[in-house]
């Protein structure tokens, strides 16, 4: 995957930061099997993994079953221009989403800030060989040397993999888009823009269908701005969006053409007890996703991952805090820019298990059933093949254990913004910039780390 | 009154951030920039609390017409204490060359920049006013007085500006905020917030030219010359993406903005 730069052995610290800053992962995600892992990057690049599977009875025991190995790398996006306003389009790939599987083929949808593609990832290992009119380099034989007729046969060749662009689907966007989510219909999709909902159909590249617009007439009165947006996992009529003044707004497309009246509006009053400069800032949702079941959404803000009942709309049911450390330190982290850091979300395969980021590589993981949470790291040094995952802490007062990190001594700059969790099994794959992590849970209660 | 001082350091980090947006690559985000504008706002607020809380907060609150008496009698309770409110006022062109010899790191990176800008953006808005908004005459035709030789400069700026679709007419030309033009610009200005904004904005000016006094770094003056063009920054806030050529176009066109120190113009630009 990328290089890190500790390897790149450059003086120059801004040239190494040019190196990296393409190889900076900026999405994460599994394919529904959990066979497949693609991740998009900063530099337009999409590389996907695919899981070896082991034929052999005792995989577990083998240990090295299991391993994600790069499958496919290609060029999604390339930066672009836009005349009329003379602007820059970044070809940073904003999402990533899988198609459900249909045939032999995979498929997968990318997205930068403007413009969405649907790529097919498809393997060729056979080949025909036998031409008449062709030798075996392509080259046009003299005619005159073909004496007998033969039919060409299909010969078993070197696994390739193809990947092929298959739609694009432009210029539905103005504003840029934060989030794309395929439909359990199978046809149709949503794409996300600061003020825009649009909903596709997969063949269709010239039409969409604006299902929100929450522009308002005068843009001097914009208050809120959408966030992220994602399908229901069942229901093809439902879909929800937050916005970054902490609202999730469920609509049913059922209702009007125009979904601008949500069907739900989930909200948590806010405590005016932690008031502060930047409380609109924090209570900004970065990510919002739907629980496996569908019963539950999982959102994340600055400083908590809260976890709504769709049949509850006064508040959340369950509120984790993820940083409270860092409430004290807002305005620092608003000096730095760390405050406006998107961190996703994700549940496990059961929806026990919640996980999000936090910085100094480290990411947290909560037990639904217990309420607790524990903070591991996503750092090289510490973690070799096999490796047991060490839990972390951050000392925030009272008796300090050794390992325990300084709020102070937290490195901002290493952030665990994505991250995907295996749709069946306990395999999660952490982003730390441009480090892809993969942990996998053992039957035996060991975690072992492969890093690429 | 350390609120107050954080209150104006959060800001001065604020607009900072706005200006550094524009230079940023894939456009302005416009999610990042309301958030930013609502803590500017929640700053401003805080940092002007502390001087009017009571006549601030009734100036917020009147509407049409009122709002700019109130802030002419605001002014005379707080008589120019600094060179800098003096060069505020008067419409002089070398002022430009002298302000921007500020210590600061900032200012003179961008000098240059703003500078140019900030005429651009006058001769722009000129160019378009005249076209929108006969009310404003006066203003644009001081703006061209006062810039003759900006008018190529101008022009490869202003296409833009009138060719983008998404633009909004009369709301942009209310950035200017003098207090000669405000009445001009009451009739652009559509909603209540807005003019808090703006009745806000004037007492910022003359809030933080008190404050320049308290405070010693140079980011206070930029605060304070700014300090007129608050509202338009404000009520900004959300044009941001398809106004990015606008905004050249947006800014004020009033004699005195145009003498303000070209950073913070600049500022104003976005």
């Amino acid at each position: 995957m990328g290089e890190d730069g500790e390897s790149t052995k450059i003086n120059h610290s801004f040239l190494r930061d040019y190196v990296t800053e393409a190889d900076v992962i900026s999405t994460v995600e599994f394919n529904q099997t959990g066979d497949l892992l693609a991740t998009g990057d900063k530099g337009g690049r999409v590389v996907i993994f695919q899981r070896e599977t082991e034929s052999k009875g005792e995989s577990e025991e083998l240990g090295e079953s299991g391993e994600y190995n790069v499958y496919s790398t290609f060029q999604s996006h390339e930066p672009d221009f836009d005349y009329l306003k003379s602007l820059e389009i970044e070809e940073k790939i904003n999402k990533i989403r899988w198609l459900p599987q249909q045939d032999a083929a995979h498929f997968l949808l990318s997205t930068n800030d403007k413009t969405i593609k649907l790529w097919k990832v498809s393997e060729r290992d056979k080949r025909p060989e036998g031409y008449n009119l062709k030798d075996e380099e392509g080259r046009i034989k003299d005619i005159s040397t073909v004496t007998s007729l033969r039919v060409p046969v299909l010969k078993p060749t070197d696994l390739m993999v193809e990947v092929r662009p298959r739609r694009v689907f432009a210029n539905g966007h103005t504003y840029h888009v934060n989030s794309i989510s395929v439909n359990s219909d199978g046809e149709t999709y949503l794409s996300a823009d600061d003020l825009r909902i649009n909903m596709w159909h997969l063949d269709i590249t010239d039409r969409s269908f604006n299902i929100v617009d929450i522009k308002p007439a005068n843009m001097e009165d914009l208050t809120e701005v959408i966030t992220a947006a994602e399908f229901h996992p069942q229901h093809c009529h439902l879909f929800v969006y937050s916005s970054s003044k902490g609202t999730l707004r469920l609509c049913d497309m059922r209702e009007s053409a125009l979904c601008d009246r949500h069907s739900k509006i989930f909200e948590e009053p806010e405590d005016p007890g932690n008031r502060s400069f930047f409380s609109e800032i924090i209570s900004s949702v970065s990510d919002v996703k739907f629980s496996h079941s569908g019963r539950y959404l999982l959102t994340r803000d600055y400083l908590t991952v809260k976890v709504w009942d769709l049949h509850m709309e006064k508040g959340p049911v369950e509120t984790y805090q993820v940083h409270e450390y860092l409430r004290s330190r807002l305005c620092s982290l608003y000096e730095n820019d760390c405050i406006f850091d998107k961190f996703e979300c994700v549940w496990n395969s059961t929806d026990s298990v919640i996980m999000t980021g936090a910085y100094n590589s480290f990411f947290r993981m909560f037990d639904r059933e217990t309420g607790r949470g524990v903070t591991l790291e996503a750092w090289r040094e510490s973690s070799k093949p096999r490796a047991v995952l060490r839990t972390r802490r951050v000392y925030t007062g009272g008796r300090r254990r050794r390992g325990d990190v300084g709020v102070d001594s937290l490195d901002f700059t290493k952030k665990i913004l994505h991250m995907a969790w295996h749709p069946a099994e306990n395999i999660i794959a952490i982003a730390a910039t441009n480090n892809l992590y993969i942990f996998q849970d053992r039957v035996k209660p060991e975690n072992q780390c492969e890093e690429t | 009154m350390e609120y107050k001082v954080e209150a104006h350091r959060i800001m001065s980090i604020s607009l900072g951030k706005i200006y550094n947006s524009r230079v940023q690559r894939g456009g302005i985000k416009l999610h990042k920039n309301l958030l930013v504008s609502l803590v500017l706002r929640s700053a401003r607020q805080v940092y002007l609390s502390d001087y009017y809380s009571g006549a601030c907060l009734n100036a917020q609150s009147e509407r049409e017409g009122n709002e700019w008496d109130i802030t002419d009698s605001e002014r005379e309770k707080f008589p120019p204490s600094t060179t800098e409110c003096d060069r505020v006022e008067s419409p002089e062109e070398p002022q430009l060359t002298e302000q921007p010899e500020a210590s600061e790191k900032e200012r003179e990176y961008r000098e240059n920049d703003a500078e140019k800008s900030e005429r651009v953006d006058c001769t722009s808005t000129s160019e378009q006013e005249s076209n929108q908004n006969s009310s404003l005459d006066s203003v644009s035709t001081e703006t061209t007085t006062e810039s003759p030789s900006d008018t190529t400069v101008a022009e490869r700026d202003s296409t833009p500006v009138v060719v983008n679709g998404e633009s909004h007419q009369p709301p942009k030309t209310h950035v200017c905020s003098s207090n000669r033009k405000r009445s001009a610009e009451e009739s652009e200005s559509g909603d209540a917030p807005q003019k808090r904004t703006k009745v806000a904005s004037s007492n910022t000016k003359e809030d933080e030219e008190e404050a320049e006094e308290m405070d010693t770094g140079n980011v206070s003056n930029l605060i304070t010359i700014f300090g007129s063009s608050f509202s338009g920054l404000l009520s900004k806030d959300g044009t941001k993406p398809e106004a990015e050529a606008e905004e050249s176009g947006q800014i004020c066109c009033d004699q005195m903005l145009k003498n303000l120190n070209p950073w913070s113009t600049a500022i104003v630009a976005f």
